[in-house]
Formats: structure tokens, sequence, C-alpha cells
């Protein structure tokens, strides 16, 4: 289980987080979702010590993870992976060694075991053909297919997904929502899914919360989140450019 | 206050780039590091060439216009010029290309990892970035600029000789006098390499890792690493400087 408890963040005068309060359940999808700027990728940042909150704390599975070091996050990385935004794969290396890079490091496999095991994990999302080739070599769908080969290898027991289906074709975006539902079906991995694409929430989504000038706005089923008649969460569904809703400036 | 700050983050970066050298990062990084020896010193070659040429050529002709109205022999002119390339100009020189050319690229290329999340991809992967990124670059600064400053240095002095010989017909071997160089003018300017050597590539590892925002961010980044190497390499020459004329020349 996940709590983070009152978390508060903010970049210069910018307050990004103010006394975010949220628990996602084990085995649970949860879609955090809010507009550009809303804050939250800095939000699931802090669970895997990419930023630390200026106040709050954040709990996994009863653990206090908010002021570990560097080095005590490491195996608090292994259990918990992301998928960020842009795929973020090293261009120096194939999409086998970075799919290779956490077996060595977390696991401390030696080369060319990572890249068999790397190899076969590249396979298990249909890019096993295109191992040797290098990030620049292949699309932002393709990336993204080996960004989540790379989060996976270690089979965590949490993942972060933030904005898994932007940029993809409809296509691939349903298939990475299917390997989401599959994650928590088949194995129970817990979920946080960072993203705006609405037909996803209703698809894959257990619990949806939307984050709102700093705050959680709203938190429950897409149920509850197709139905609420709030102004702000309303307009953000409906996509409508006027209504109430006030965008975040720059941080 | 945050000059301070950014200094003693800087003294943080170097010390950590040499515990994880002690900790193998070399041997782990041996690829990088060997593309980085490529990119700092291959790359490098022909702008110390150019420029340490060009500025051995000018400073031998203007003092050899000045010599000529106050003296009536020229044979001073090769040894301390030479005496002068290897204890300032060379090292010096060749320093603030490589802050301008390789300090630019290091900020860039680091900056660029940081905005698009590679950097914290590395260390969800377990990887310090100072052991995949900073280490390999560090000591490839450190060797090539020790190695192109002899090179640069050879270049300005051949390049000074060829003046003084065509154009005021002072001989090779009166030129080529090593009669005011000694061992601690050797050691002055090989400390000098050294020190700038180790200061560019923490300036511009240190820019690049504290870049923010988007595209303008690693402009930014950019900038600042070649203000801060060159500044670097402008106060470390003022004091080695003074270390060595006090330390290593005796009384100048």
């Amino acid at each position: 289980m996940i709590r983070f408890e009152h978390v508060s963040k903010a970049f210069g005068s910018h307050q990004v987080l103010d006394d975010v309060s949220l628990v996602v359940e084990r085995g649970e999808i949860l879609f955090i979702i809010g507009t550009s700027g809303a804050g939250k990728s800095v939000l699931v940042k802090h669970l895997v010590g990419l930023l630390r909150p200026d106040a709050g704390r954040i709990f996994l599975d009863d653990v206090d993870v908010t002021s570990l070091s560097e080095r005590e996050f490491y195996p608090i990385r292994k259990r918990c992976a992301m998928v960020f935004q842009h795929s973020t794969l090293f261009d120096s290396m194939t999409l086998a060694q970075n799919v290779a890079l956490p077996l060595r490091k977390h696991k401390g496999l030696r080369a060319q075991a990572a890249e068999v095991e790397a190899v076969r994990r590249l396979d298990q999302v249909g890019m096993a053909a295109e191992a040797a080739r290098f990030p620049s070599d292949i699309g932002d769908g393709l990336r993204k297919r080996v960004a989540i080969a790379r989060a996976l290898t270690l089979d965590p027991e949490y993942v972060i997904f933030d904005e898994p289906t932007t940029g993809l074709d409809p296509m691939a975006a349903a298939n990475v929502d299917q390997l989401i539902r599959a994650l928590s079906d088949d194995f129970g991995v817990t979920s946080i899914v960072v993203s705006h694409d609405l037909r996803s929430i209703f698809k894959v989504a257990d619990r949806v919360a939307m984050l709102y000038q700093g705050k959680v706005l709203l938190d429950g089923p897409p149920s509850a989140f197709r139905a609420t008649t709030d102004p702000v969460v309303r307009q953000f569904i409906e996509g409508r450019p006027e209504g109430p809703m006030q965008f975040p400036r720059k941080a | 206050m945050s000059q301070l700050y950014a200094f003693g983050r800087a003294l943080a970066l170097l010390r950590d780039t040499w515990k994880w050298t002690f900790r193998g990062s070399l041997r782990r990084q041996s690829k990088v590091f060997a593309r980085q020896l490529y990119e700092v010193g291959n790359r490098s070659l022909l702008f110390i060439t150019v420029t340490l040429g060009v500025l051995g050529t000018i400073s031998v002709f203007q003092v050899l216009l000045q010599v000529e109205r106050i003296l009536p022999e020229f044979s001073v002119v090769g040894p301390a010029f030479i005496q002068t390339m290897i204890r300032e100009f060379a090292p010096t020189i060749a320093g603030l290309i490589i802050a301008t050319r390789v300090g630019s690229g290091i900020a860039a290329e680091i900056g660029s990892m940081v905005v698009t999340e590679q950097v914290d991809a590395l260390r969800l992967c377990n990887a310090n970035p100072v052991d995949y990124l900073v280490a390999p670059r560090f000591w490839a600064c450190v060797i090539q600029n020790v190695l192109l400053t002899v090179y640069g240095g050879l270049v300005g002095i051949c390049a000074g000789a060829c003046v003084a010989h065509y154009a005021w017909q002072i001989s090779w071997g009166s030129f080529f006098s090593l009669s005011l160089v000694g061992f601690p003018d050797v050691i002055s300017g090989l400390l000098k390499a050294t020190a700038y050597g180790m200061a560019i590539p923490i300036a511009a590892a240190q820019a690049g890792l504290e870049t923010t925002g988007g595209s303008e961010g690693v402009g930014a980044a950019t900038t600042r690493a070649v203000v801060n190497a060159s500044f670097a390499v402008v106060v470390l020459d003022f004091l080695l400087s003074g270390f060595s004329f006090l330390f290593l020349f005796g009384n100048p």
C-alpha cells in the first residue's frame, strides 16, 4: 500500500502540491489526472525519491520513505518501477542494453546474461527483433514499449506510468491499457497512472484522483468521476476551454 | 552567497567523482571513457593547432618588433618565449579552448539528459549519474587537457620559431635554446594543465546536472558552464602562478 500524507512541494514561489493526501491499495490501478502543470508527475516522483517533499510523509507498505538517502532508495526502486513520459531510453545504448541496465545494476547480473534476459523481456512487448537497434532508430510508440519492458524487467510490485499513452496511436494505446490491466489482474501489480486520456481512465482505472491547484479535488471510482457535478471536473471531462477551471502558471 | 553554495556543490561533485573512480567507474564505463577521450582530444586538435599556432606567430612577431627598437640582438627572444609558452600560454590558452569547446558539450549533453528525465531514469536503474556520466568525462578531460597542452605548446613554439627564422633570420639553434627553461617551468605548466583539466569538467557537469526547464534551460546551462569553466581557469591560473613563483621558481 502507498500512502501520501499531507505532502506539499513548491518550486520557488510556485506551490505545486499543497497538503495532498492519497492512498493506493495493493493491486489497485489509480489514475491521477489533472491539467498540465497540476503536479501529477511531481507527486509520483516523490514515491521513488526523485523529488523530496517540503512537508508531509510518504509510506510504501508502512515504510516511511520520505527522508531515505539515495542509497536507501535503491531497494525501494527495485520494487517500484517507473515508465517516464518521454520513455527516456539512453541514447548511447542499444535497446537490449537499455533493458539490461536495471538487471545489471539492481541484480548484479553480468552484461551478457543481462542482455539475454533483456531480449526475452523485449520479446514480451514484441520488440526482440529490434534488440540491437538504438533508440534514435525507432519511433515514439516503439520506444514506449521498450521503456515499459525496462520498467517491468525486475518484476516490480508497484509501477508508475507517467502519461503512458501520450503520443501513441489508438491501437498502441489500447495495448498499453491492456498491459496495465493485466499486470494488476494477473500479477497483483499496483499501478499509478498519470494520464489525460479519458478513454483509458474509463476502461482501466479502479480509482481516479484529480489534482487541481495543488490539492486532491476528487478521489473515487470512475463511475463517481463520470457522475460528478463539480463544475471544474465536468469542464475537464468535457474538455471545454471555457469554465471555472483556472490553469496553473508555468513553474 | 549563492556563488559560495555553487562552489561548495562543485567541490562535492569533485569528491564524488574521485569516490566513484576508486570504485571502478572507468573500468565499468570503459566505452564511454574511450569515446570521451576521442571527443575531448581528437576533436579539439584543429582548434588547438590553429589557436596556439596563430598565438605563437603573433606573439613572436610583436615581441621581435618591440625588441628590434630597443636591443641590437635577439638571442634571448626564443628562450624567453619558450619559457613563457611552457609556464603560461600553452596551459592557459589550451585550458580556455577546452573550457569553451568541451565544457559546453558536457553541459549540453548532461543538461539534455536531465530535462528529458534520462538522469532520473539512471537513478531508478540504480546507476549513479556521477559514476555513469561525470567520472568518464572528468578523466578524459584531465588526460587530454595535459596532452593537448603539450601538443599546443609545441605548435606555438614551432610557429614562433618559423616567424623568427624567416622574418628576422634568427637561427633555429638560437631560437630553440632551452637556456631559460628549467624543470620547475615544466612542472608549473603541467600542474596548471592538470588543474584546469579537473576544473573544467566539474564546472560543466555541475551546470548540466543543475539544468532546469526545457531547451531554454539547456542553453542557460551551457552558457553557465562556459562562463564558470573559463572563470575557473583564470582564477586557477592566478593561484597556481603565485604558487609557482613562491615555491617553484625561487626569486623571479
